[in-house]
């Protein structure tokens, strides 16, 4: 071990050691794939992560992994590390429409596959495949749901909409949705709410709590994700307007997303429906566009998941698809 | 008397502000006006108020925090994670309070001892706290039982839980600002730190003090917002520093230091913020209005602040000659 005794050769083998354990060096002739989400700050985006991995895992192809802590700098330097690690696809959830345009640019000009996971960016110079839910057509089968619900009661309802950022594909998708399944059922549905959340739980309790102060009688509610839920809950519990479906006072409530709050909710009778992205189909589509283009295969430039609508005539039927329903049962 | 009224105007520029934006409200709805819609707003301000309030210390020495968000959601996902097995309400909270105060001693340490820059140090806790809040947590929400939502929407005498905990906070910071030694010592270093010290001010131990401060304002806010919202989400205080920063300067505080009130200052900077979202939200407006007005508010109180200062400036400026030189020499 003398040769331990210089000092330049100890650091030169312990660096080597060091990325050697990194894999910098390996001769592994797997397939890699980069897998770059912008955030893991709510439960879907964790079953995301969790998902993809579990497919990448199930076809023996290797995983890089980065999460830009909602930093779009970041991510463009992630995606910039994966064209410099030579992977051979990405699979990247973008901050937002636009920020996101340089990191798939990078990726790119390095001709290395890259599909934009639930979340998808303006295509302006760049190429890539979407896979996304369909948040309006859900959104809009969810709260078709809700307002036949309501039609059932025989009575006009007062209707709140709690938004998600005004700056997120999806939550103007969801939006959309709820406005068009209301569209000519105004005789029994009037919106006299419109709630913006930012995504945080603060607001959309804040929100809710004075919504129901300027209009006591609301009774038909539409969350543009389930993770909003516990605040709602909150509010409602606050002005006594949480009951069970079919007790005097019931709020109909509506969500997205199927998370497990919401499979909770739907269980012990609260909540009427929830538009649920299938998580599942969304990470295998990804993964299996990323081979097919590196097979030189024809891929749609937008995949879309058709989602399900989960309600409580369904839920039995449906919940093993949920992906709420699934992380509950501890699968 | 007409320069003595406009310098009492401009003294108190955040108060009318808050005044004007009330009464605007108050014809627009009047359901605004409501006594359980001044307590709603009152209930709502008060995470966001005492947050601004352990700013505010920060602000006066001429620092910034801007950790305050990650503690929250560090100090509510410790209490969160107890309370799901099974601790007692009041251990839980006690540790979130500890935890707070731990960030800020480790806030303190790096500015004061390392002297590294408290923009440095304090982003770096904003990171790191969020970074071990969503491994603690494992980005799972966590949803709370009844008992913390019933501490939110609970009153002692017809005035709601957290809006008592807030005047506590409110007339306990004021008087230490205001009444103490300790307070005028932090006017002095946030006016320049150098003469302080010459003065026989222990900088060091100022500055660590507001920086604990600050911290355990950040855990009660996150406490008070987790019995509100019912949930420990990974979001939890997100954007959290920004909302606090705005208020304390809203209410007139200066970032340069040396400069602001708790009473009526971040206080009403709070509320006003919250006054705002609220009547927006009652008047059914476009959301897209939200973020521009909003805005147009703060812009407005810091056009305000700034005319202030400056008329303050002169009219407090010694004449270099005494104006009746030419007249009577």
């Amino acid at each position: 071990m003398t040769f331990l005794r210089n000092p330049l050769l100890a650091l030169t083998c312990f660096l080597s050691l060091l990325l050697g354990g990194c894999g910098g060096g390996s001769s592994d002739d797997r397939i890699t794939i980069g897998v770059a989400f912008e955030t893991l700050q709510t439960e879907y985006w964790v079953a995301g992560f969790d998902a993809i991995k579990a497919e990448l895992e199930k076809r023996d192809i290797r995983i890089l992994e980065a999460i830009a802590d909602s930093d779009s700098n970041r991510q463009l330097q992630q995606i910039k590390t994966f064209v410099t690690r030579r992977v051979d696809g990405i699979i990247m959830v973008p901050k937002d429409a636009k920020t996101s345009i340089p990191a798939i640019k990078a990726a790119n000009e390095a001709g290395i596959p890259i599909v934009l996971f639930n979340r998808i960016a303006d295509r302006e110079g760049v190429e890539f495949v979407g896979v996304q839910a369909d948040n309006f057509a859900l959104a809009k089968a969810t709260v078709d749901y809700m307002v036949e619900k309501a039609r059932e009661t025989g009575r006009k309802h007062k209707a709140m909409v709690v938004l998600g950022d005004m700056g997120d594909h999806n939550a103007i998708g969801r939006r959309d949705g709820f406005f068009a399944a209301i569209d000519g059922n105004e005789d029994i549905i009037e919106v006299v709410a419109r709630v913006p959340s930012e995504w945080n739980q603060e607001k959309a309790q804040a929100g809710v709590v004075n919504a129901f102060q300027a209009n006591p009688d609301i009774s038909f509610l539409f969350t543009s994700s389930d993770f909003l839920f516990p605040s709602i809950v909150s509010a409602l519990k606050a002005a006594d307007k949480y009951h069970k479906i079919g007790e005097p006072g019931h709020v109909i409530l509506g969500g997205f997303d199927g998370d497990a709050t919401a499979w909770q909710m739907m269980q012990d009778g609260y909540l009427s429906a929830t538009g649920v992205q299938d998580v599942y189909f969304e990470a295998e589509a990804s993964v299996q566009a990323i081979l097919d283009l590196l097979e030189g295969k024809e891929v749609p430039e937008l995949i879309r998941d058709p989602g399900f609508v989960i309600h409580q005539s369904n839920m039995e039927a449906m919940k093993d698809r949920m992906w709420g329903a699934v992380i509950s049962s501890g699968n | 008397m007409n320069k003595k009224l406009g310098l009492r105007c401009l003294n108190n520029a955040p108060l009318l502000l808050f005044a004007t934006v009330f009464l605007l409200l108050g014809l627009a709805s009047d359901r605004f006006l409501d006594w359980q819609n001044l307590l709603n707003i009152g209930v709502q301000s008060s995470s966001t108020a005492i947050v601004a309030i352990g700013m505010t210390f920060v602000l006066l020495t001429a620092g910034v925090d801007l950790s305050v968000g990650g503690v929250m959601f560090v100090a509510v996902a410790v209490a969160g994670k107890m309370i799901y097995s099974g601790q007692p309400l009041w251990l839980s909270f006690l540790a979130a309070l500890v935890v707070g105060i731990i960030a800020g001693v480790i806030n303190a340490f790096f500015v004061t001892r390392m002297k590294i820059a408290a923009f440095v140090v304090t982003l770096a806790m904003l990171f790191f706290a969020r970074g071990f809040g969503l491994w603690f947590t494992q980005t799972r929400a966590m949803n709370m039982p009844d008992k913390v939502t019933a501490i939110g929407t609970s009153s002692v005498l017809g005035i709601p839980i957290p809006l008592l905990v807030l005047a506590v906070v409110c007339i306990a910071a004021h008087l230490t600002l205001s009444r103490t030694p300790f307070g005028r010592q932090i006017y002095a270093v946030g006016n320049n730190s150098d003469h302080a010290r010459k003065a026989g001010i222990s900088v060091t131990r100022n500055l660590f003090i507001v920086y604990v401060i600050c911290g355990a304002c950040a855990a009660l806010a996150g406490l008070l917002a987790l019995t509100q919202t019912g949930a420990v989400s990974p979001s939890f205080g997100e954007n959290k520093e920004f909302s606090a920063i705005a208020a304390a300067v809203l209410g007139g505080t200066s970032l340069f230091g040396g400069r602001g009130k708790i009473l009526p200052g971040t206080l009403f900077g709070a509320v006003l913020i919250q006054t705002v979202e609220n009547g927006l939200v009652i008047l059914n407006a476009n959301p897209y209005l939200y973020p521009i007005i909003t805005s147009l508010i703060i812009f407005f109180a810091i056009l305000l602040d700034s005319i202030r200062s400056r008329a303050l400036e002169s009219f407090h400026r010694r004449p270099i000659r005494p104006t009746d030189f030419q007249t009577n020499p």
